[in-house]
């Protein structure tokens, strides 16, 4: 790890007072803002660096100084602007104005228009996708404008490894005040008024944990952060927040020491940005001894664990932490109560964390002021699969899933029909058209049969195969399963190969019955969050759409054409136009036919990979049942 | 199992009871008493592993397996030894040994040690790449101590322990997991026992360059299985998901977390997003 320099632009300090954070906040030029003319903001977030924001940088410094405007056009890279879908992203201030899916040698037609002629580059601003009117200002399009973003509201603005930048946006003002001018008790009574409940995905009401804590005589006490994958968003973006949030949390309880829990240790970029982020706050004198000479220490260090999805389970956590295999506890006793080596400990996910700043500085009535009574707030969602805008949204809570599919996530992609959402990550389970205008609370997700889990929504189309995604559910549920209790360890083995049995062409109709009963028990009888959430793909999946699973039974009929035994992709003589594009797709050569004649699949050599089905232009591909495969008899 | 397996004991029936317990196993046993007789059998003879003791009259242990570290280098070396304490663990790890077992042991225990040495060493010459030479062990070693020297007084500090270990070696054989146990004053079993249990920790040797394949559910739903079929088909990776040559190794990890970006393929630590299946072998040409 390289030595990290703070170096701020009004003097150099080792600790700040409260009147130092006024004067940052009063003195300190905005980086979109400091170059004379405009700022560029470009998205460091992994979608942006995987399609090349190096080489775009590079591109940008190169011709900014072929126009001779290099002095007055300045560069930062930002921390994800959750728009992943049209990556890569960049925003130029003060206008404002974001341009997407441009390639590096597109940059010189970019910095023409958009700083010589002072017009936007139209062919690289969004395009609306109804009236293809283009929308250059990021406020303007509905990606955007339809969120409401608060944690989220620095994201893609600021650089995250400023400190400075997270001071003038008012920063570490409410840790101040919280550690300065409040009572441990004023700050759990804050947090328990807000209603904040527990944003990892059980929905624990957050103030009542930390009282749980609070009022323990313990000497010692701990405050955990799950920075897991989920969160890993606003890691990346804002770290600052997060630890903002957990001193606040650790003046509440009386704990003096925090961790931050990253799950894999091979992360590189996020371990780097924390570590920058806590010797930052360190310097400032936010971490340490004595926090704004109010006798308050605290210390937050980062610790790893080795990879594995259990982990995200609070016991597991913290027995990994303790550096043993990460097996999940009974509960009682919490661990607020008793947690790690037998101490009280919070561990709170960190989008909760990035939520304490917000209510301890605005108030818990501005917090109740979006949401619903019992799930007041915003809540960060991950946006992928078949619809138009994917990437990282921030609604508040009590939104139906259909705003965030339909106004949000622009509909769904051309050809694609709309059939299910998934909710609530690898555990999670998916909801029919038919619930599609079910609010995104705690409550209503649970009365629907899923979970809020990592807050991951995956819009499926006609092309997805619930017995196969089940399947892939239940794998994922037989590999995760740290193999303590039973019913997790077998029962999801067992519904694997139950699952598997159907998708290739051996299930019986009976099977579904052993299903449904073996998914109940699991979810009845397992310990942990992930026994009790991983059948429930299988339960959502067996409720909504049984006729599925029928089908593939008694007819040996995959309609998506997902399960390879039990689908026979066949062209259709009438439409083809004869126009060889499956043909030239074709990884195996099975499809011949002449030029403008209709084309045929050779059944013999189809692996069934679907790209012809996928190519067509015409819509000329059916798949129909599988042709049942000769078997030897005994 | 199958192998050519030298026995060099002072002492006859220790050499005796390994040949009567690992010929029903398939290897193929010589037996030996005499160290400098072994020596030759060696020069002459392609051996998988040599099991040798320590203390022995002549020429002894520690002598003859620098002797067969230059004359046949990729030969692996399984120790038995009757004086297990830590400095003598040491000693014998810088020498670039596979595993050792101290005496008395049991058949069993005799027949897993060799069992998974086999399994090594065959894979080690399967990425033509012999052994570490005595200097590269010693380097290691030292490394590893210093290691664990400064997590012993932490509290839960295995993890971090095994991290390092894994950065500095590539894998955790067994006989590195024994080392730190010893090290850090823990059972042998509670070491295995987190490294079994968490996918970042690898037993198996890696290739050169290390390739992830996300087969998390939204990378599920856009043709993660058909990269991981290209891959498979093309590379013709072995048992232990490795190349012949050595170059790459797979294997496939369950959400990344950035599901909007669809499918992911990680390559040692470069992230490849929206991989399209038919062009997954184009990710590869950069990595030699």
């Amino acid at each position: 790890m390289p030595a990290i320099k703070v170096k701020f632009t009004n003097k150099s300090i080792d600790k700040l007072t409260i009147e130092d954070l006024k004067a940052i906040q009063d003195n300190y030029k905005d980086p979109r803002v400091r170059g004379s003319r405009a700022s560029i903001l470009l998205c460091g977030g992994a979608a942006c660096k995987a399609r090349g924001s190096a080489a775009i940088q590079e591109a940008l410094l190169s011709e900014l100084k072929n126009k001779g405007i290099d002095g007055e056009v300045s560069i930062y890279e930002t921390g994800c602007n959750g728009f992943c879908n049209q990556s890569p992203v960049m925003n130029i201030y003060p206008d404002m104005t974001l341009y997407q899916t441009f390639k590096p040698e597109d940059v010189p037609s970019i910095v023409e228009e958009h700083f010589t002629k002072g017009q936007p580059a139209e062919r690289f601003v969004y395009k609306d996708l109804k009236d293809k009117k283009s929308i250059p200002n990021r406020q303007e399009i509905p990606f955007f404008s339809l969120q409401t973003r608060r944690v989220l509201n620095k994201c893609g603005l600021i650089e995250p490894d400023d400190i400075e930048a997270y001071i003038y946006h008012g920063g570490y003002m409410a840790m101040a005040r919280a550690v300065t001018g409040m009572r441990p008790q004023e700050i759990v009574r804050e947090v328990k008024d807000s209603g904040l409940r527990g944003r990892g995905g059980g929905g624990f009401p957050t103030g009542l944990k930390w009282e749980i804590c609070g009022v323990r005589p313990d000497e010692t006490k701990y405050v955990i952060c799950n920075a897991g994958p989920i969160s890993r968003s606003i890691v990346e973006t804002d770290p600052h927040s997060i630890i903002e949030g957990m001193i606040i949390a650790g003046r509440a309880v009386g704990a003096k020491k925090g961790f931050v829990y990253v799950r894999e240790p091979d992360n590189l970029f996020i371990l780097r940005r924390l570590h920058t982020a806590i010797e930052r706050a360190r310097l400032c004198g936010f971490l340490g001894d004595d926090i704004f000479n109010s006798g308050f220490n605290f210390t937050i260090d980062v610790a790893f664990g080795a990879g594995t999805f259990i982990c995200g389970e609070e016991t597991a956590l913290i027995r990994s932490l303790e550096g043993k295999r990460g097996f999940p506890t009974p509960k009682p006793p919490f661990p607020a109560q008793s947690g790690l080596w037998g101490r009280p400990t919070i561990v709170d996910n960190a989008e909760t964390f990035a939520n304490v700043p917000l209510i301890i500085a605005n108030s818990p009535a501005w917090f109740r002021s979006v949401g619903t009574h019992d799930s007041p707030g915003t809540k960060i969602f991950t946006l992928s699969g078949a619809v138009n805008s994917n990437g990282l949204i921030e609604v508040p809570m009590g939104t139906t899933f259909r705003t965030i599919v339909y106004d949000i996530g622009g509909g769904l992609k051309k050809k694609s029909k709309f059939k299910a959402i998934h909710i609530g990550g690898p555990t999670g389970g998916v909801i029919p058209e038919s619930l599609l205008d079910t609010p995104a609370t705690y409550e209503a997700i649970t009365a629907a049969g899923v979970i809020v889990g990592s807050g991951n929504i995956i819009v499926m189309d006609n092309n997805t195969c619930m017995v196969n995604e089940a399947m892939s559910a239940m794998e994922f549920g037989h590999g995760e399963s740290c193999g303590k209790c039973v019913p997790c360890r077998i029962g999801t083995k067992v519904m694997y190969d139950k699952l598997l049995d159907i998708t290739e062409g051996r299930g019986k109709l009976q099977d579904l019955d052993t299903l449904a009963e073996l998914a109940y028990e699991v979810k009845r009888t397992s310990l942990c969050g992930l026994g009790q959430t991983s059948p429930i793909m299988v339960l959502t999946a067996l409720k909504h759409f049984r006729e599925e699973f029928e089908e593939h039974i008694t007819e040996g009929w995959c309609q998506a054409g997902k399960c390879r035994s039990l689908s026979t992709f066949v062209i259709e003589s009438k439409t083809c136009s004869g126009c060889g594009s499956c043909a030239r797709k074709c990884p195996q050569e099975a499809i011949s036919g002449e030029k403008k004649k209709p084309h045929l699949i050779d059944k013999d050599l189809c692996i069934k990979c679907r790209s012809c089905f996928e190519t067509c232009p015409f819509n000329s591909i059916r798949i129909e049942p599988g042709v049942a495969e000769e078997v030897d008899s005994w | 199992m199958e192998g050519n397996i030298l026995i060099v004991d002072d002492n006859d029936i220790i050499v005796k009871s390994c040949e009567s317990i690992l010929t029903p196993e398939g290897f193929v046993i010589t037996g030996s008493t005499d160290s400098s007789e072994a020596i030759e059998l060696i020069r002459n003879n392609d051996y998988d592993i040599v099991v040798t003791d320590i203390n022995m009259p002549g020429i002894d242990g520690y002598e003859l397996i620098r002797q067969v570290n230059a004359i046949k280098p990729s030969t692996g070396i399984v120790v038995i030894t009757g004086f297990a304490s830590q400095q003598n663990i040491r000693d014998i790890l810088q020498l670039g040994i596979i595993d050792y077992m101290s005496k008395p042991f049991s058949p069993h225990i005799l027949i897993e040690t060799i069992t998974k040495a086999m399994y090594l060493v065959k894979k080690i010459k399967a990425i033509a790449a012999g052994p570490d030479s005595e200097t590269e062990a010693k380097r290691k070693t030292d490394a590893l101590n210093a290691i664990i020297n400064e997590y012993k007084t932490t509290p839960g500090a295995l993890l971090r322990v095994l991290e390092s270990a894994q950065d500095l070696i590539g894998y955790l054989p067994p006989s590195v997991q024994r080392f730190i146990a010893v090290g850090l004053r823990i059972p042998v079993s509670e070491v295995y026992s987190v490294v079994s249990f968490y996918p970042y920790f690898t037993m198996k040797a890696r290739g050169r360059h290390h390739i992830k394949v996300c087969v998390g559910n939204a990378c599920h739903a856009k043709k993660a299985g058909q990269i991981l079929t290209r891959l498979k088909r093309n590379l013709n990776f072995n048992e232990d998901s490795l190349t012949a040559d050595g170059r790459f190794s797979y294997e496939t990890i369950r959400c990344l977390g950035a599901c909007g970006f669809a499918p992911i393929v990680e390559i040692d630590y470069d992230t490849h997003g929206g991989v399209d299946p038919d062009k997954t072998l184009d990710l590869l040409k950069d990595y030699h």
